[in-house]
């Protein structure tokens, strides 16, 4: 049943299972029983390692892949009613678009298949041109386009239609520092006009900057999902200490404690500590003629985070023979 | 059908029939007019009645060929490459189902060959009249089937780029046209294999569309009547195997995973 209370995206218990070969016996399981709820109006991030089963998931949802087991409902509605594809959009990862084609010409043809009339085509076609910066292009045949320029249709031709929720398959990819920066402009207003944005990426500092929750996937496998200062929190591990003077003493004193080797700032300098050791660095450091200028705890980034959980499965070889 | 489902589907014709124009498919009718040409001046040296059969014979043997040539090309090539460049990715997560891509595709390929067809039964029309001769209603019958043939060769072209490469699919289409072209070597092939079981060779036989069934060339060339009937059961033969090669497309473009 439709209901605007529902979730936007909601996934239980996905699996897929890819067979390589004549005989299929070689298998890997892309994507293991996979549970997700995605929030209406929420910008959902996506993350995981090549191979963890990203793309996987997006390709599910629109049906290009079929799942094994499992159920999905999109907007209320189940994933085989195509209803809510009239209310979606979607960036495939790398897209390609015909090279004969100019953006107005295949702005007209997505509308077309999305039922849209003639008259709204052409007039949102203009705006989203205008949004992607292709307004100048928007009658030269593609096979001129760059692949930035490429992945700017692409984000206009997944808006077309004003959809209630975008699926975007590594947005970034491909753009120059000022096509990210107009992509996160465009995402964050999405959300601000009440939009869902499920987005997949490994650039983790563009997820850390939008993201109002996400997801980490390993190996087919959901890792972790939450608010990023839920998923970080845990992992607050060290504290930073600013001191000045005390020379040579001081800086002994520090190690003593069990600080790292400190890093001179100018006339300040700074160790590293655990928390467990702090109360005693602090009293060893002033003893010895320092001031203790702050004390700043260090919350782990996305990326090391994401490197410290993912780093060694990556290298893995993900597919085996099967029974 | 509802109104959207033919408009989706006409959009996905629509958009493969302009690829076709835009990448210059349709070239191959400068090659047909330069043939019907050349026919045309190199003939006229020869007697009245001698010349118009050999036009028409040209004419219509060039047709089939070329005909044949582009539906392998275009079947393969344009199906192929919206699955091996991802094109239709965006287009599937639209409210545009696989049975309706296929079906689109197939009608946009369809009715370039219309055009095809068209352009170089005209062609031929207009190099009769041009060397004198008149234009011989009768040779459409003969039209028709051929184009009837090569609709059949691109729903098996379309066919085999559902399950396949495009490099395989080629292959794979011509070996199906031209074992077509030639079943009576598959129904003789106890000649050459006596202990071949009776059930293959006539399976074989009859799985092969047998494009011998559309050849009406030499009878409308050298006069012999065609009736209705005549491409009445052509048409019947037609539409079954087109149902079956279509069939048999949709249910593997519908289980196909695209990764």
């Amino acid at each position: 049943m439709q209901s605007s209370s529902s979730p936007a995206l909601r996934i239980a218990g996905l699996t897929k299972t890819y067979r390589l070969g004549l005989t299929g016996r070689v298998t890997r399981q892309a994507l293991h029983p996979l549970d997700l709820e995605v929030r209406r109006g929420e910008i959902f991030g996506y993350l995981g390692p090549n191979g963890s089963g990203k793309t996987t998931t997006l390709k599910v949802l629109m049906g290009l892949v079929r799942a094994d087991t499992g159920t999905v409902e999109v907007l209320g509605l189940p994933l085989a009613d195509p209803a809510w594809r009239r209310r979606a959009g979607y960036l495939p990862e790398h897209p390609y678009f015909y090279d004969y084609l100019t953006p107005a010409e295949y702005l007209g043809y997505a509308g077309r298949l999305l039922g849209l009339e003639a008259g709204l085509i052409a007039a949102r076609s203009d705006e989203l041109l205008r949004l992607v910066g292709l307004s100048d292009s928007r009658d030269v045949p593609m096979r001129r386009f760059s692949k930035g320029m490429v992945q700017r249709l692409g984000l206009a031709q997944a808006l077309l239609n004003d959809p209630e929720i975008v699926f975007l398959d590594e947005p970034m990819s491909g753009l120059d520092p000022i096509g990210r920066h107009m992509v996160r402009n465009i995402i964050l207003g999405l959300r601000e006009r009440g939009k869902t944005v499920f987005f997949s990426t490994h650039i983790l500092p563009d997820a850390e900057t939008l993201c109002d929750r996400l997801a980490l996937l390993r190996a087919g496998r959901l890792l972790k999902v939450g608010r990023l200062d839920e998923i970080l929190s845990i992992d607050i591990s060290h504290f930073e200490v600013l001191c000045s003077g005390g020379g040579a003493a001081a800086r002994e004193a520090a190690a003593g404690a069990g600080a790292g080797a400190a890093r001179e700032i100018g006339e300040r300098w700074r160790v590293e500590i655990d928390e467990s050791a702090l109360p005693a660095l602090v009293a060893a450091v002033t003893a010895a003629g320092a001031r203790v200028l702050g004390v700043q705890p260090v919350r782990e980034s996305l990326e090391e985070y994401f490197f410290r959980e993912m780093g060694g499965d990556t290298a893995r070889d993900p597919w085996t023979l099967g029974d | 059908m509802d109104a959207g489902r033919l408009s989706r589907i006409a959009a996905v014709a629509a958009n493969t029939h302009r690829e076709a124009v835009r990448e210059r498919v349709l070239y191959n009718l400068v090659f047909f007019a330069i043939v019907m040409i050349l026919s045309g001046l190199l003939l006229g040296q020869l007697s009245i009645r001698q010349d118009e059969k050999i036009i028409k014979d040209i004419g219509l043997a060039a047709m089939d060929v070329f005909g044949t040539l582009i539906g392998v090309f275009l079947g393969v090539s344009l199906m192929s490459k919206e699955i091996e460049r991802r094109s239709l990715y965006p287009l599937l997560a639209k409210p545009l189902s696989r049975e309706e891509f296929l079906a689109g595709k197939f009608l946009g390929l369809s009715f370039t060959l219309f055009v095809n067809v068209s352009v170089m039964a005209a062609g031929l029309y207009a190099t009769l009249l041009a060397t004198g001769r008149g234009a011989d209603p009768a040779l459409l019958k003969a039209v028709l089937p051929i184009y009837q043939g090569l609709v059949l060769v691109v729903a098996i072209a379309v066919l085999f780029s559902t399950v396949t490469s495009s490099a395989l699919a080629a292959v794979g289409t011509v070996c199906v046209v031209v074992a077509g072209r030639y079943s009576d070597v598959v129904r003789n092939m106890r000649d050459v294999v006596p202990d071949a079981p009776t059930w293959l060779i006539e399976g074989l036989y009859y799985a092969m569309p047998n494009f011998r069934n559309f050849d009406f060339k030499n009878r409308v060339v050298y006069g012999d009547p065609v009736g209705w009937n005549d491409i009445g059961f052509v048409t019947v033969y037609w539409l079954l195997y087109l149902a079956l090669t279509l069939g048999a497309a949709a249910a593997a473009f519908r289980s196909r995973d695209f990764h």
